[in-house]
């Protein structure tokens, strides 16, 4: 479990919005090129085979995705205020008054808009769009601002990864490298009777574009799509709108916004829970999507299985999870796995 | 004193917790940077910081050099049954900054103060349908990762303090974004100050107060005043650096130095000599002029017992009071150089 914990640390704070990324993608490598077969596709997603004990069965994928939300620069002023669109669905509200690092130089900004002094009554109950915001890196005017930093340079959140309260983690990126965390260990500690296909794909948050591509690639007849999904428990969410809850077990789909899942895999992971004893538990609102959504209509058609960690804040610099959850997920996983 | 010491200094001054009414830890890092330069306490009653120059002398008059030492945060004022907290602001606070922040907590219920993290709540991208709305005091909530509020209640009471926590970092040009530069910047202006002035015999007493509880309506410094009496009063605060947005008029760039105050509530007569001292020694400064109070400590000490003719040197700003501020490097050197010169010639001049 400490060694899963940590490995999702690592990868939380590399820094990988969509499209841009190669540092993930070479750490993910490092971490798993001697123990199975691995290539990378024209879009930049890993496909790593794990062989099997007794290969020759159903052809199995498993699959997270690498890169995580930001902001992309588009314009620097001529006063050197870098302007930024989202990269992902982000809350623009997350955003005003962070701190951030941008480009390949990795330099550190601030996300500011105009002072809540000088606002208006009218201005003072908005909050600052996209639009309205912009980095300061402390340049003086756009020629020296371009010496560090150009447009199309990637922006990440600067986020320290914490363990808090009751067995909690919190940290940038949780979505989804906590798939990945899962599935490192998973080639690195495990054995399985069927090959494995395990990709690790590009370019999710901004319309499962990367799966699409390495599913066709990978051709399984049976996926496991892990990520982290909207856990709305908190006093701002009530009923079934609180959709699921961090530390109630892992998050089993039978439908989102994306994908109708396999009912089959559905009753199974189910039912491997409760064999191992591992609460569990299903979504309360059809909500929300992930790379399942491309997977599933892949090639003549793919029987998927969404497992997710219930995840606070989604798809912001603080993501919540818990470490029961993690630990809780990765046996029901390998157990599935197991039973392929 | 090089720019990075100016940044060490900051480095001190801004990362120790001191929201309004729980300034002891700032209270405390200030004292030790204070030390070199004559005697401090913290007052018992109210918790400002008292200092006296080395050197003092009966019988000359006093120049007050002050800045305040709280910065803007939170207090807790409800538990939820599920454990998450309510806060309430402790100053002039954005709360359009408030989503999905990591919180320190200061939780006082284990009899030490224990510090504590969360993440204050927000509804994801996913499930809100309006995110053009700022977000209100009333909506946010502290996740602290308890189950309920018996498991925080055995960490956390109410009124236990809670703030954004955002050390010092350095940007291009020597710029420094930090949580607390307002009005850490001002403090660390005045003590460099009095390094500048360090072993120089000159005609004034300095005292200095640091002073509490100016974010939630210049209070510390009403006592403070009157406790340290003095003949003149230089207050050295934040006000605002130009962004896109913003008005030119209300502002001055970074890197214009110090702005010198003027408004009804000041001394015409100090502004003056302060424009005439920053001329004479090529200290880059600008105007700052205001035409009602200054909205600082210098409203409070100009009418401290019988009068203390006063005048406000400004740090600019940009994004004040919100966890990231950004302040220049140069500018808090400029207000230290205009702060000891004023000082030297001044009193010759008596």
């Amino acid at each position: 479990m400490t060694e899963l914990i940590s490995e999702l640390e690592e990868l939380c704070l590399i820094n990988g919005i969509s499209g841009d990324e190669g540092r993930v993608r070479e750490y993910i490598l490092s971490r798993i090129k001697d123990r199975c077969e691995t290539k990378t596709d024209p879009l930049g997603s890993i496909i790593a085979v794990k062989k099997g004990r007794k290969p020759g069965g159903r052809r199995i994928a498993v699959s997270a995705h690498m890169d995580e939300v930001g902001l992309i620069v588009t314009f620097i002023t001529e006063d050197g205020f870098l302007k930024c669109a989202p990269v992902g669905g982000i809350d623009p509200r997350v955003v005003f008054g962070r701190r951030v690092i941008v480009g390949d130089k990795q330099i550190p900004g601030v996300v500011g808009a105009k002072a809540l002094h000088h606002l208006s009554g009218e201005e003072k109950k908005k909050a600052p769009d996209f639009g309205e915001m912009y980095i300061d890196i402390g340049a003086k005017d756009r020629e020296q601002a371009m010496e560090f930093v150009r447009p199309g340079d990637s922006v990440c959140f600067e986020g320290s990864f914490l363990r808090f309260g009751r067995g909690m983690i919190k940290c940038k990126a949780i979505d989804d490298r906590v798939g990945c965390a899962i599935m490192i260990k998973l080639i690195c500690d495990e054995e399985f009777d069927s090959d494995i296909i395990f990709t690790f794909v590009v370019q999710e948050e901004v319309g499962l574009r990367g799966s699409t591509a390495a599913a066709y690639t990978a051709e399984p007849e049976e996926a496991y799509v892990l990520e982290a999904t909207t856990a709305a428990d908190t006093p701002l969410s009530g009923g079934e709108k609180k959709v699921c809850r961090v530390g109630a077990g892992p998050v089993v789909s039978y439908m989102d916004r994306s994908t109708i899942y396999s009912r089959e895999l559905y009753e199974k992971a189910g039912a491997a829970a409760k064999e191992l004893g591992i609460k569990w538990q299903t979504k309360t609102m059809v909500a929300g999507g992930n790379d399942a959504g491309a997977i599933h209509k892949s090639r003549g058609g793919v029987k998927v299985c969404g497992i997710s960690l219930a995840c606070r804040y989604l798809h912001s610099p603080c993501c919540v999870i818990s470490e029961e959850d993690l630990g809780d997920t990765y046996r029901l996983v390998k157990a599935l796995l197991e039973r392929t | 004193m090089e720019n990075s010491e100016i940044f060490e200094i900051l480095e001190k001054l801004c990362v120790p917790m001191g929201v309004s009414g729980c300034e002891d830890m700032a209270a405390m890092a200030a004292l030790e940077l204070l030390a070199p330069y004559g005697e401090g306490h913290t007052d018992s009653r109210t918790g400002n910081v008292m200092f006296r120059r080395a050197g003092w002398k009966e019988g000359r008059p006093v120049l007050l050099l002050d800045a305040h030492i709280d910065e803007v945060g939170y207090i807790v004022s409800y538990i939820t049954p599920d454990g998450f907290l309510k806060i309430s602001p402790c100053g002039g606070i954005d709360a359009r900054t408030l989503l999905a922040r990591q919180v320190s907590v200061y939780g006082t219920a284990g009899g030490e103060t224990e510090k504590l993290f969360g993440v204050t709540a927000s509804i994801p991208p996913h499930l809100s349908r309006d995110s053009s709305a700022a977000p209100k005091m009333s909506d946010v909530y502290v996740d602290m990762g308890f189950s309920d509020s018996r498991e925080a209640g055995e960490k956390i009471r109410l009124g236990d303090y809670a703030l954004i926590e955002n050390g010092p970092v350095k940007l291009l040009n020597d710029r420094v974004s930090s949580k607390a530069l307002d009005d850490r910047a001002g403090c660390a202006a005045i003590i460099m100050a009095l390094d500048l002035l360090k072993d120089r015999d000159i005609g004034y007493n300095i005292a200095v107060t640091f002073t509490v509880q100016e974010e939630v309506g210049t209070r510390g410094a009403v006592t403070a005043a009157y406790t340290a009496a003095p003949d003149k009063a230089i207050v050295v605060d934040m006000s605002f650096a130009p962004t896109p947005d913003e008005d030119e008029e209300e502002c001055s760039p970074l890197e214009s130095g110090v702005m010198i105050g003027f408004s009804p509530f000041l001394s015409r007569t100090m502004s003056r000599e302060m424009a005439e001292t920053a001329q004479r020694h090529g200290i880059p400064f600008t105007y700052e002029v205001m035409a009602q109070g200054t909205g600082t400590n210098a409203d409070r000490i100009s009418i401290s017992r019988g009068g203390v003719p006063t005048v406000t040197l400004s740090i600019p700003e940009r994004f004040m009071h919100t966890p990231a501020e950004v302040v220049s490097l140069g500018d808090i050197r400029a207000a230290a150089e205009l702060i000891a010169a004023y000082a030297e010639e001044g009193a010759a001049e008596e």
